[in-house]
């Protein structure tokens, strides 16, 4: 419960309803009767975190550990910051309304790079010190999960520990040998080493990092018998993994406000810029009843009317129109809509489209990614101009009229003329519109196309890439504004600078930490907002720091550097990414693992596609 | 089909969430709580659901209505109470199920209790000194009405307001114009107090009961 305090506050700050909790399905427990109090804190504000299946996830599964009480903490907005450090109320969890300085674990999902210096703020706000080896006790330990631990070195310093891979498991064995250790009274150095012993746990102040003269990274060595390499954890068998019965139900409306069923985890495609594509591998799918029954038990518990089915790409589940057909029995009758997320220009069928409809309709999105055929191939996009025209004359045929299309800029071999490219891809898609005999009458079309900028990432064939810099973005922002001849086709763009700090982030090193402490300390936070984000403040941190940022973001790495995440292992091999990026640069494509196995490496974990695709390799 | 009068309180968090918020809430609890809602039968079916008068965001309400239209159902009043509470967040108590007597147009006036929590002075001293703001020949403050801000003196509605301290506090019981032709915030009290007296303090405040013209408790 909130204290009147924090009620008084409440009076002066927009949308009060993030800061009181008491939502409906919220777990309070007595804290009396727990162990471990653990603050589950997303960095960014409350409607963005709430929308996030991962929290949801954990959220309940921690709190059927009834030792644990494990609650939820955001960001609060600039006028609740201000209240609060006016009124020294320190951050506190939304069950509770207890201050987070005093719970056992400090736990942040680590979704995007922009969020890290709401992280540092977030454990200031809550009067906890910033840097790990300022905080001596057991107690609390600042711990994190999520995409991006898989090179957390920009973080290092601030946190105790990581979990790599999939948490449901791995969590769950660290709070248990923590409440051993806190029992026993054992030291904090204790417990991070016995911790580093458990699989997908990267302790970083076990690993000593040494650089060259040339101010890349000669060696990353192991101390006190942590692991080499930290393989990430993965839930092999889908069925069997756990899954919440119930959502919290937020009071106020939330980014994705509906039941949430994830029908898969990975992806079977391997685009070449796409992290995620390499790093949730292998792909793994939950089976009809399943989902059917997770889909049926959040609906009853929360009331919702629309349930989402979230993957990285669900229509490439095998069984798809079994499963909507299978939702179908009840939904309907429950006035409850499907809604699919991520739609493939190349199977998208009348069948399915007519399924969706059914129920709830509104604008269609693809995702070509590039304007030409040549540089889809160098991204293994392998989607072809006539599968898209195909999809969009079905979509018209079925009275769409409104068409998304995301494009890429700043693709590695990218030319000018793919630029225009995506700007003539947009034209086609109208003239399709206009070639359909039975288009809507008195109706237009128009086609978005929505262009950001290329970030490398690690652990794809993209790795070693520069990205462009923000002159060459905005040249080419402009060039593409220019090939559009149509107001029926509307160009948008990213903003290349907060692309330029995503790439310095996601490829950085143990040395961005002070940057970070020093964009931290001159105010900068809440970047992933475009009214919040300053380049010119950032460039001023990485000045005082005496840190170049175009060394992590615009530099060419070779195959043979040290880079900061090598003694990461999310089972993808290197000498499968080298391979790929080389096909890359012959615009060769390589087939998705339903097709062939490329034998990426992914197989480690002895499951998914990878055993269904080759049942002798196990 | 037969309409329904759900009567409820909005207490605790529930005070913090916006009208908007409060319908959605409501849809889904009903929703959750698989009772059989009449659906208009036009070409975009929607569920028939009214508030009988608006809460302002941070005000708690302790006898709040909500009007639904239920097809032909046996379910009965108890039933219908358990098992929208067993779907509705602890601080949205739902107490009661009744056949409407009174249209939601017919409410006039609107009753409070204010507790305010002063800062520096003392409730008796912020007490005497309130009361010899009341007694003023008029009490302005700006209003935001849908064209712009309106000075309105809110004096002539104040007659129906008494002011006495209590363990510490400020306790103010008042009741106000409320409904479509003329309401007045209880915050607007609060705003003058603030202006006139350059007093700062915390207001709890909460809507007790709704009236029709007569005076006579809306039912």
């Amino acid at each position: 419960m909130i204290t009147k305090k924090i009620e008084k506050m409440l009076a002066n700050v927009q949308k009060p309803g993030r800061y009181v909790g008491g939502e409906l399905n919220s777990i309070v427990k007595n804290p009396d009767q727990v162990d471990v109090r653990f603050a589950f804190c997303f960095p960014d504000v409350y409607e963005v975190g709430m929308s996030h299946l991962g929290m949801k996830i954990l959220y309940s599964q921690l709190n059927t550990l009834p030792y644990v009480w494990c609650e939820r903490v955001f960001a609060p907005w600039m006028d609740m910051e201000e209240q609060m450090r006016k009124n020294n109320v320190p951050l506190y969890a939304l069950e509770s309304g207890d201050s987070i300085a005093g719970f056992d674990f400090i736990a942040f999902t680590l979704q995007y790079e922009l969020s890290f210096t709401n992280v540092l703020n977030m454990l200031d706000l809550a009067g906890i010190p910033l840097k790990a080896s300022d905080r001596h006790g057991l107690s609390p330990l600042v711990v994190a999960g999520g995409p991006c631990t898989c090179n957390s070195e920009p973080l290092a310093d601030f946190f105790d520990l990581f979990f790599i891979g999939e948490g449901e498991e791995m969590d769950c064995e660290v709070i248990e040998l923590y409440r051993r250790y806190k029992k026993e009274n054992r030291s904090k150095e204790e417990f991070l080493i016995a911790a580093a012993q458990i699989p997908g746990v990267y302790v970083p102040s076990l690993y000593d990092v040494t650089y060259n003269d040339n101010g890349t990274i000669k060696a990353i060595l192991p101390k006190c018998g942590a692991p080499e390499k930290i393989r990430k954890r993965v839930m092999i068998d889908m069925d069997k993994s756990y899954f919440p019965d119930k959502f919290v139900v937020p009071y106020i409306g939330i980014v994705h406000d509906r039941a949430v069923a994830e029908v898969l985890r990975g992806c079977i495609r391997g685009c070449r810029f796409c992290q995620a594509g390499f790093l949730y591998r292998p792909f793994r799918e939950k089976s009809v009843a399943v989902i059917d029954k997770q889909c049926h038990d959040l609906c009853d518990n929360t009331g919702y009317d629309e349930i989402s089915l979230s993957s990285l790409s669900t229509s490439d589940y095998s069984r798809i129109n079994e499963l909507l057909n299978q939702l179908l029995t009840w939904t309907k009758e429950e006035k409850t809509g499907v809604s699919l997320p991520s739609l493939r220009v190349d199977n998208f069928s009348t069948e399915l489209m007519s399924k969706i409809k059914s129920v709830r309709r509104s604008g269609l999105t693809f995702a070509p990614e590039a304007g030409t055929q040549r540089l889809r191939d160098v991204i293994n996009k392998n989607v072809t101009e006539e599968e898209l025209l195909k999809t969009v004359k079905t979509a018209f045929k079925g009275g769409w009229t409104t068409i998304k299309l995301y494009f890429m800029i700043g693709l590695p071999t990218e030319t000018m003329d793919d630029v225009a490219g995506i700007a003539e891809l947009g034209q086609k898609v109208v003239d399709a519109f206009y070639e359909n005999p039975d288009k809507p009458k008195g109706k237009s079309v128009k086609v978005t196309v929505s262009a950001s900028s290329f970030v490398p990432k690690p652990f794809t064939p993209f790795q070693w890439e520069p990205q462009d810099t923000i002159e060459t973005l905005h040249r080419k922002q402009r060039h593409l504004v220019s090939s559009v001849r149509t107001r029926k086709v509307e160009p948008n763009y990213h903003d290349a600078d907060v692309s330029f700090l995503e790439a310095v982030f996601a490829r950085g090193d143990r040395r961005l930490c002070n940057v970070l402490l020093e964009a931290h300390k001159i105010g900068c936070k809440m970047d992933g907002w475009q009214d919040c984000f300053s380049l010119a403040k950032w460039l001023e941190a990485f000045r005082k720091c005496g840190i170049d940022p175009a060394f992590y973001a615009n530099r060419r790495r070779s195959f043979d550097e040290v880079l900061p995440w090598d003694h990461i292992d999310c089972g993808v091999k290197k000498s499968f990414l080298i391979e790929e990026c080389k096909r890359a640069y012959a615009n060769q494509t390589t087939p998705n693992c339903r097709e062939q196995c490329s034998s990426c490496g992914a197989a480690c974990f002895k499951g998914g596609i990878c055993v269904e695709k080759r049942p002798n390799l196990v | 089909m037969k309409n329904v009068r759900i009567w409820f309180k909005k207490i605790g968090t529930a005070r913090f969430i916006s009208h908007l918020d409060l319908n959605r809430c409501m849809l889904r609890a009903i929703h959750k709580a698989k009772i059989p809602l009449w659906y208009t039968q036009g070409f975009n079916p929607h569920a028939f659901i009214t508030f009988a008068l608006p809460l302002s965001l941070g005000i708690a309400g302790e006898r709040e209505s909500m009007d639904i239209r239920l097809e032909d159902t046996e379910l009965t009043r108890e039933e219908l109470i358990s098992r929208l509470n067993a779907a509705l967040p602890d601080d949205i108590p739902v107490f009661d199920a009744t056949e409407p007597v009174m249209k939601p147009g017919e409410i006039a006036y609107a009753s409070f209790i204010m507790e305010l929590e002063t800062e520096n002075i003392c409730a008796e001293e912020a007490v005497s000194r309130i009361k010899g703001m009341l007694e003023q020949e008029n009490i302005i403050v700006p209003k935001h009405t849908k064209s712009g801000i309106v000075d309105l003196d809110i004096k002539p509605f104040l007659r129906k307001t008494e002011i006495a301290p209590k363990t510490g506090l400020i306790e103010i019981q008042t009741v106000l114009p409320a409904g479509s032709n003329m309401n007045v915030n209880p915050l607007l009290i609060c705003d003058a107090i603030k202006t006139y007296l350059k007093l700062d303090f915390y207001a709890d405040i909460k809507r007790t009961n709704l009236y029709n013209a007569d005076f006579q408790i809306f039912v």
